[in-house]
């Protein structure tokens, strides 16, 4: 910049200082920015997840939902009630399933039966399934695990 | 002629026995005994006789209100020992062992008797034992065998729902071990008395002591209780299929049904023997050495075939689940989320589950329907892998490109520094 | 401007800021073939900075029980956008601040700045380090992974070497026998409120204390600074340092991103510690050393003896301002001299050697 006048080489580097500070600054405050703002998903999905909504749950069927990685099973019996379950057979963790021919729960991998309790009344399972708390407001369906 | 006499005898004597106890031989149920034999008798020295009054608090019998003289006959409120052991009264003593089982039934196998008790008590034990291996060479005067004592004592006798009766699920090996573990004993009857030794190192007997799964089988789930009897060669694959009904089904699609019974061959047992039931590695299906369809399968034969076809789908899908396992898991150790991921991992496992299931089939495509669903599970986890390290090489440029304007920042102030302190000179 | 103007004419005719500006602006920094070294005390605070920023973001949302910290991590690491970033710097920078801060104090020390007039200021700074040394081990434990309940295990069991009260200093710092959600709860309290409060004060005045005295020059290196023009503090000074702070900001950016910070496994009490478990490199001059000593001296356990001689080693360091006659004059000690150096050769040499793994 040699044949620039001091003036303008004065403005151009305050310029670049300004420029590169905002910069600097600004990848510094976007992901502050980001991080304060809550994420979709408030809290890791450990202890408590929506599985599901009252209207889509007909009675006499079954779905499954997921708890962070593991499977779940919402149950609506053909008398209208909700229970949820863990899905993970007791046996070889295959996930489960709700059969309405049955009305109670079945795992395809080895035919075991578990009753509308979780107890296992069939086949190889050794245990009952883990039984989960289930939360109802409005329409959505909660599911609460653990103690 | 003399065997079929004594039969009749000991037959009228138990009888006799039955129809001569005393009324008070057996109280109301559920109301402890109470008898004058027991209360001699624990004063006795000899520990022959002494025994039996020093059980008789646990005894189920005693508890349901039945006096030494339900069994043993004689008059259990008499004072004296003449009287209450007087034969003419129905005393019996120590039963002859051929006449137990006889005894026993004349209660337990009268059903409108049993019925005081309990609503839904079974009475067919009497029966069942007469077509057992047991009940049968005692119908021969065989006095070795099993009678109804020998597997559930005689005094002391708890309910087989008792974790200390001789019959509770995890002490039935035990029970059954006193004379079948004994080779000597058992070489006499063409038995080679390992079938103990070769249960206690299946998967079931694993379960049932260590797990504390009472479900898992024991001598007598497979063999009947008091119907003791090797199941028949064709019947193995009923007695497995109890319990493992999908692999049953598959067997009953495969060639092998018919060709093993054709060979009379037990069907299940062929592969994985009877007692000593291993945990099945998927290894094992070839014609190899120590592959069990080289048992009857010779390399280059049609079985050889299938087994080498089913075989590389189970190792193809072990090794690409296990990678894409690998890779899920590395991927989380670093801070990444692998939700999604590990769901597919899971599916996966339950495919691979299911693939084993077809195994039973001989089929290779059937094999590879569930392979399939294996494979395409741990790819598309290996996919989400892949995308997470990925990412972490994005925010690794993202955080080089912010290194530029960083550097761009300092490289400026360093010029305005220079330029400032220009200025002031 | 006006505004400008406005805003510190009304402050000024309330509190007359010239004195405060004064103050802060006054010092001027004598420039000599070391004064480079002068840059270390502000990058140290410079991480300090970036470690309280950092901390208070993750405090949004980090749990401190035994239940949910790893969870809690995993979830800033994984679903709060750039959660990951924040977590990573934070690790580093207390790095970072550390090794700063030992330079810091190395240099201090060889430039023989601690006689007086400033002992005061060694001795505060001595503390602060002792303060990040703390923060470091205690916010260590808070991921609530293997390693670092490992770690902390270790650590505090050599506080129950100390005679007499060893074993009640181990259940004040476990907040029981044993390292449990307990310890974790204690430790997050001392992270967060005890040790920053502390240090915020003793960093006030340690501050206070440079600007008050200026800058310490070494003897053999006056005539040279008398010769150069020394720097005015604001801004010429102070611009210099942005550009070290920049530089800082830099290496900070490039660990995140090279080497980012790993979630490892949840921490379980009840399995057997993994091989090669070790602490942070910035105890490990000391680790190495009580681990090579033999199990008895002379009838004492030999980590007692050890601790001892570590303890004694410190007491020479700290109490250097007193022990060293010279420097009060401005004609420090050879002696000391050499013991610095020997002092950095031990440490740099000690934790090189343990991260290479010669002492396996």
């Amino acid at each position: 910049m040699k044949n620039a006048t001091p003036i303008s080489r004065k403005r151009f580097l305050n310029w670049l200082l300004g420029t590169s500070f905002g910069a600097t600054a600004a990848a510094a405050l976007y992901p502050v920015l980001r991080f304060v703002i809550p994420p979709e998903v408030a809290e890791a999905p450990v202890n408590r997840v929506l599985a599901g909504r009252l209207s889509e749950l007909a009675p006499n069927t079954g779905k499954v939902f997921r708890f962070g990685a593991k499977p779940g099973l919402v149950v609506r019996t053909a008398t209208g009630e909700v229970r949820a379950f863990s899905a993970s057979c007791t046996h070889l963790n295959c996930t489960v399933q709700y059969r309405p021919d049955f009305q109670h729960i079945w795992c395809a991998c080895h035919n075991g039966h578990y009753d509308l309790q979780g107890k296992n009344i069939q086949g190889p399972p050794p245990r009952p399934l883990e039984t989960y708390k289930v939360d109802i407001a409005g329409d959505d369906v909660y599911v609460t695990k653990g103690a | 002629m003399r065997r079929s006499l004594v039969l009749a005898c000991l037959l009228v004597s138990a009888a006799a026995t039955a129809a001569s106890r005393a009324p008070q031989a057996v109280g109301a149920p559920g109301k402890r005994a109470v008898d004058t034999c027991t209360a001699c008798h624990h004063t006795l020295a000899e520990p022959r006789l002494k025994a039996p009054a020093a059980f008789a608090d646990a005894d189920i019998h005693r508890l349901q209100g039945v006096t030494c003289a339900g069994c043993h006959g004689g008059d259990p409120t008499a004072t004296d020992a003449k009287a209450a052991m007087d034969p003419k009264r129905g005393f019996v003593g120590k039963l002859a062992r051929s006449a137990i089982p006889e005894m026993c039934g004349s209660c337990h196998s009268d059903a409108a008797f049993m019925l005081r008790y309990s609503p839904n008590i079974p009475t067919d034990q009497l029966a069942q034992y007469r077509t057992s291996r047991h009940g049968l060479a005692l119908a021969k005067g065989d006095e070795n065998v099993a009678v109804c004592s020998s597997c559930h004592g005689a005094h002391g006798i708890l309910p087989p729902s008792d974790a200390r009766s001789p019959v509770y699920p995890t002490r039935i090996v035990e029970t059954c071990g006193a004379c079948h573990g004994n080779t000597a004993l058992m070489t006499r009857y063409g038995l080679k008395g390992t079938e103990l030794a070769d249960y206690e190192r299946s998967v079931h007997y694993a379960a049932l002591t260590r797990k504390n799964d009472l479900s898992a089988p024991t001598c007598n789930d497979c063999h009947g209780s008091h119907g003791a009897t090797p199941p028949g060669v064709s019947s193995v694959s009923n007695v497995c299929g109890t319990c493992h009904v999908t692999q049953r089904e598959r067997f009953d699609l495969s060639p092998h049904k018919d060709a093993f019974a054709a060979l009379e061959q037990p069907a299940c047992e062929s592969c994985h023997s009877n007692h000593a039931i291993t945990s099945p590695d998927d290894r094992l299906v070839g014609v190899g050495a120590g592959q069990v369809c080289g048992e009857c399968h010779s390399a280059g034969d049609t079985g050889a075939t299938v087994a080498a076809a089913i075989s590389g789908e189970l190792t193809q899908i072990h090794e690409r689940l296990a990678a894409a396992e690998a890779r899920v898991r590395k991927a989380e150790r670093a801070g990444m989320l692998m939700d999604d991921a590990q769901v597919k991992i899971e599916e996966a496992n339950q495919g691979v589950v299911l693939a084993r299931v077809e195994i039973h089939s001989v089929d290779p495509l059937r094999v590879q329907s569930e392979a399939k669903k294996v494979l395409d599970g741990a790819g598309v986890a290996d996919t989400l892998a892949a995308a997470a390290e990925a990412e972490i090489r994005f925010r690794r440029t993202g955080l080089f490109i912010s290194l530029g304007v960083i550097a761009l920042a300092m490289v400026a102030l360093i010029l305005k520094i220079r330029a400032m302190e220009k200025e002031k000179l | 401007m006006a505004i400008g103007e406005k805003l510190w004419q009304a402050l000024d005719e309330r509190y007359q800021l010239a004195p405060l500006v004064e103050f802060a602006t006054h010092k001027e920094v004598p420039q000599h073939r070391h004064s480079w070294a002068y840059y270390f005390g502000g990058l140290t605070l410079f991480f300090f900075g970036v470690q309280i920023a950092t901390g208070i973001l993750l405090l949004l949302y980090y749990r401190p029980t035994s239940e949910a910290a790893f969870e809690s991590v995993q979830f800033i690491v994984t679903r709060v956008p750039f959660g990951w970033l924040v977590r990573s710097i934070h690790s580093w920078s207390a790095n970072l601040m550390i090794l700063a801060a030992f330079l810091h104090m190395f240099s201090v020390y060889l430039l023989g700045a601690y006689g007086k007039p400033r002992e005061l200021t060694w001795w505060s700074g001595i503390a602060l380090l002792g303060l990040a040394m703390g923060f470091g081990f205690s916010g260590y434990l808070l991921p609530w992974n293997e390693l670092s309940f490992f770690a902390t295990r270790i650590g505090t069991d050599m506080v129950s070497k100390l005679p007499l009260a060893g074993h009640w200093l181990l259940k004040l710092l476990r907040g029981g026998e044993e390292v449990t959600g307990a310890t974790l709860t204690r430790f997050f309290g001392i992270h967060v409120a005890v040790l920053p409060m502390i240090t915020t004060a003793l960093l006030g005045l340690h501050l206070a204390l440079i600007q008050r005295q200026g800058m310490h020059v070494p003897e053999r290196l006056a005539d040279e600074a008398k010769q150069r023009r020394p720097l005015r503090f604001v801004p010429n000074f102070v611009l210099r340092e942005a550009v070290v702070w920049l530089l800082g900001l830099g290496v900070l950016a490039a660990l995140a991103a090279f080497f980012p910070w790993e979630l490892g496994s949840k921490a379980d009490p009840f399995a057997s510690a993994p091989a090669g478990i070790k602490p942070e490199w910035y105890f490990l001059f000391m680790f190495e050393v009580l681990k090579l000593l033999p199990a008895h001296i002379l009838g004492i356990e030999g980590e007692l003896v050890g601790l001892a001689g570590f303890a004694l080693a410190g007491l020479v360091w700290v109490l250097v301002p007193v022990l060293d006659r010279g420097s009060a004059h401005g004609r420090r000690s050879r002696l000391f001299l050499v013991i610095g150096w020997l002092a950095l050769a031990y440490l740099v040499s000690f934790t090189a050697l343990s991260l290479m793994g010669v002492f396996q």
